[in-house]
């Protein structure tokens, strides 16, 4: 016996197409005597009609636009393969459109220079956009809720962040190319360039609610269809007049993960999943480079990324050598752009602590220790707690040690770093090593002391403390930088 | 990172689909290729580098490494008796002439001196009628080249070294030349000039870092082109989760590091400067000398050769009076070359020393192409110390 499936049927139910209700400008509408016509291919997967479809003015122009973005783009990709149709054909896959080079920053550049693609980007965002003030009215002239409206404008978002986050960064090369693998190769280089974008936690939350959406699609689906036989699929009946299949449908999943959705709530879980996937994916991009610049050292601040052993021991001299220099001056990079002084602040340092400050030894006493007792303490280089990197208070004291290597031409030093007693004893070692090496490249690098009279550095932890650590000011006597001479 | 699909998988699942369909005939059992998974970094954290052994040993079998000339034995030392060396003038008569056998089955096939020189007149940078041999003008470059790599880039090289057969294989032209092109953009980038760096070393974001996503693209293709070059993963220089991380990188990074150093060094200051040395046909379309990448030596081999030394055979190329603690005995013409322990300081004495050798007296053509193998075999130790 033949049996009408929904998806994928022998069954061609055949009926006068139903023209739905009047729409006042005929004129607008598309479809076989304005009645919509019955599709043959249709009818084997859903509903054998198709139309009659409203245009209208927004729809009119939303394809409008969307053609015209489509036709640039692929205009673009061909002009590209010098206009040879074979190439475009077996190069399409890897062809783009790329936004304009880093030099331009957010200025207009030339058609060809990236022109092409802020047109296209121009005309597929307006296309979308109209597409969406459709869907919307749309829904109200059916006398619909706006649900659809909302979770499409979710998804805008996202794209839309796409374009708000090279703004805020200050360049338009920092948009997504068009292309099939131009656009997944862009996704790639901007995790790594931003440190890692999977511990970046509205990406996670964006993953988790993607995933999240597929496994209640299948749920749901498998829910529906399995009830079918029992009218199951008369969901939205059901959720006022509950008949057996919903009944069991919810047994089912009490019996097998002891709760249950309603014929109603489902639909909510669902849209809702899906819209916060959109959501909180474009949360993360726009946090991106603006707020965060790597993703994976802020997963490590707050303890999200395991911290591993070291795999390879970093001489000092090879981090120095290893340092590199980024290549801000490069045409490549967008020097232009300076980050806000108010995002800067955020990510600010607490301030110093006051009982902190010691003095600035200068030259003449560092240069008299140095000779009478081989050796000078020096406080007035500081660290944040657990940080091998120096504060920027500290620069009074870097100068005065300039000035004492400048003064003493033959003076050759080793940096010792020692901290209190507070915390684990192998902490601080470590951590008393990395500081004397910081500050000892930070010598070298922004102040110009020669690298062979910086002999070398070591660390000790606590276990050369100079005052007692049972008081705070002795402790604070025991977190020091020493210099030692080497005869 | 970069794997190539196994045809053996690929058999392997095309079997599994026909015993799906013919439940009757007999299921085709394939093996799959032999994998061996080395563990490189933390338990747990996915640092491993997988090699497919099949794959490996095909490789590695397909590796020719000329066997090393004998030795040219203890012949004195001395100026050489030969105008406008100016290289090789730190070597006795007989290891010279034992290079040169061997450069020419390094680079233009056994015996084929007339690749390079004007056989009517061996000292000659021109043939007959005046036209330069750019072969000649490219070969003396590339000997200081070389030199320069293995005395200046032991952190890349290590004692290993390189000889021209190192890129050169026995053909002309090495593989994976390169020359400015949309397509190659990322090398002109990378290994001509800028740094491959784009990670920020902070949290939040600061003046110090404004690279863009274009330039991470770059290092990105960089980086595959390094991965394919050396057939490894992502995993053998990095720990992917943190990829600009020194402490989490296996050591292997440091030794790639001082290569992408060397590769800016040679492209700028070796190869791409011969470009006027070279005939039109040689150039890329926009004019530029080719210029050399990570498969330019490696020939998509973690270690060129797989590792195997033979620098250490030719002290002409060694460019120092020993190699790993081992005196060269045929090395050391000139008091001072021998000394000197960095090519350099190397190039510039023998610069110096060229002109001692013009007032040599010049022997005959013959006398010059024949091979110094005639000298006993001197006994020398060769293991590594």
């Amino acid at each position: 016996m033949l049996e009408y499936q929904n998806l994928f049927t022998r069954v061609q139910v055949r009926h006068a197409p139903d023209p739905g209700l009047p729409i006042p400008t005929p004129q607008y509408r598309v479809g076989k005597g304005g009645f919509g016509l019955l599709g043959y291919l249709a009818g084997k997967i859903g509903d054998a009609q198709i139309g009659p479809i409203y245009l209208g003015w927004f729809g009119t122009l939303s394809l409008v636009f969307g053609f015209a973005a489509f036709e640039i783009i692929g205009l673009n990709m061909w002009r590209s393969v010098g206009w040879d149709t074979v190439e475009f054909i077996r190069r399409l896959p890897w062809l783009a459109l790329e936004p304009p080079s880093p030099e331009y920053g957010l200025r207009i550049p030339p058609l060809d220079q990236g022109g092409w693609y802020l047109l296209a980007g121009f005309c597929l965002t307006v296309s979308i956009l109209l597409w969406w003030v459709r869907t919307y009215r749309r829904a109200r002239a059916l006398g619909l809720g706006t649900h659809l409206a909302w979770a499409f404008a979710s998804a805008i978002f996202l794209y839309l962040s796409f374009f708000f986050q090279p703004v805020l960064v200050g360049s338009w090369s920092e948009m997504v190319p068009f292309g099939i693998f131009p656009h997944l190769d862009w996704t790639s280089a901007f995790s790594i360039r931003y440190g890692n974008l999977y511990y970046n936690p509205f990406h996670a939350l964006s993953i988790a609610f993607l995933y999240g959406s597929v496994l209640l699609f299948a749920m749901h689906g498998a829910t529906i269809l399995a009830v079918s036989r029992m009218g199951g699929e008369r969901e939205i009946e059901q959720i006022t007049d509950r008949g057996t299949a919903s009944e069991r449908a919810a047994l089912f999943w009490r019996w097998t993960m002891g709760w249950n959705a309603t014929m109603e709530s489902i639909h909510r879980w669902a849209w809702w999943f899906a819209v916060l996937t959109t959501l909180t994916g474009g949360i993360g991009i726009l946090l991106t480079g603006t707020v965060v610049d790597n993703w994976y050292l802020w997963a490590v601040k707050h303890d999200v990324a395991p911290r591993y052993p070291a795999a390879n021991i970093v001489t000092p001299d090879q981090r120095e050598f290893l340092r590199g220099r980024y290549m801000g001056t490069s045409p490549d990079s967008f020097p232009d752009y300076k980050v806000p002084a108010a995002v800067i602040d955020t990510m600010a340092l607490p301030p110093l602590d006051s009982a902190e400050i010691a003095p600035v030894i200068d030259a003449a006493t560092m240069r008299d220790s140095l000779a009478a007792a081989g050796r000078v303490s020096i406080r007035a280089i500081y660290f944040s707690t657990a940080n091998a990197m120096s504060r920027p208070e500290s620069q009074p004291q870097y100068l005065e040690i300039q000035q004492l290597m400048l003064q003493n031409p033959t003076l050759r030093v080793m940096v010792e770093g020692h901290t209190d007693n507070v915390g684990q004893p192998d902490a601080n070692l470590t951590l008393s090593k990395e500081r004397a090496a910081f500050v000892r490249s930070r010598l070298i690098s922004e102040f110009q002391v020669d690298s062979t009279r910086l002999v070398g550095t070591d660390g000790f932890g606590d276990t050369k403390p100079r005052a007692t650590n049972d008081t705070p000011e002795g402790r604070r006597q025991n977190r020091r930088v020493e210099l030692v001479r080497i005869p | 990172m970069i794997r190539r699909t196994s045809p053996a998988l690929a058999l392997a699942l095309a079997g599994l689909a026909l015993a799906g369909c013919r439940g009757d005939e007999k299921t085709q059992v394939v093996q799959l290729g032999t994998k061996d998974a080395v563990q490189v970094g933390y338990r747990g954290t996915g640092m491993e580098q997988t090699y497919d052994m099949d794959d490996v040993k095909v490789r590695f079998a397909g590796t020719n490494v000329p066997t090393p000339l004998p030795p040219a034995g203890t012949s004195p030392p001395g100026p050489l008796p030969w105008k406008n060396v100016q290289v090789l003038n730190d070597i006795s008569v007989a290891e010279f002439n034992r290079t040169m056998v061997a450069f020419s089955t390094w680079v233009a096939g056994t015996g084929n001196c007339a690749y390079c020189h004007n056989v009517a007149n061996f000292s000659a940078d021109t043939l007959n009628d005046g036209t330069p041999i750019y072969t000649k003008l490219v070969a003396r470059r590339m000997i200081q080249m070389t030199r320069h790599i293995n005395g200046q880039y032991a952190a890349h090289v290590k004692n290993t070294g390189v000889t021209c057969y190192t890129c050169h294989r026995g053909k002309p032209l090495p593989n994976g030349l390169w020359f400015y092109s949309d397509r190659d953009d990322y090398l002109r980038h990378y290994l001509d000039r800028d740094g491959a760096r784009v990670i920020s070393q902070t949290e939040g974001p600061s003046n110090a870092n404004r690279s863009s996503v274009k330039q991470t693209e770059w290092t990105y293709a960089l980086m595959i082109s390094m991965s394919q070059s050396l057939n490894v993963n992502c995993t053998y220089c990095h720990n992917s989760r943190a990829f600009s991380k020194w402490e989490q990188s296996p050591p292997q990074r440091v030794t790639a590091y001082h290569g992408i150093f060397m590769l800016r060094d040679l492209n700028q200051n070796y190869l791409a400067p011969l470009r006027p040395v070279y005939p039109a046909v040689r150039l890329g379309p926009m004019g530029d000398a080719p210029k050399a990448q990570c498969l330019t030596c490696h020939n998509n081999a973690y270690k060129p050769l797989y590792g195997a030394q033979m620098a250490k055979h030719y002290p002409a190329v060694w460019g120092r009076s020993e190699w790993n603690g081992v005196p060269f005995p045929a090395f050391g013409a000139a008091p001072s070359i021998a000394a000197a322990t960095t090519p350099a300081a190397a190039a510039d004495s023998g610069a110096a020393a060229a002109p001692a050798a013009v007032d040599a007296p010049v022997p005959s053509a013959g006398t010059t192409a024949a091979p110094g193998a005639t000298a006993a075999p001197a006994p020398r130790t060769q293991q590594r110390r």
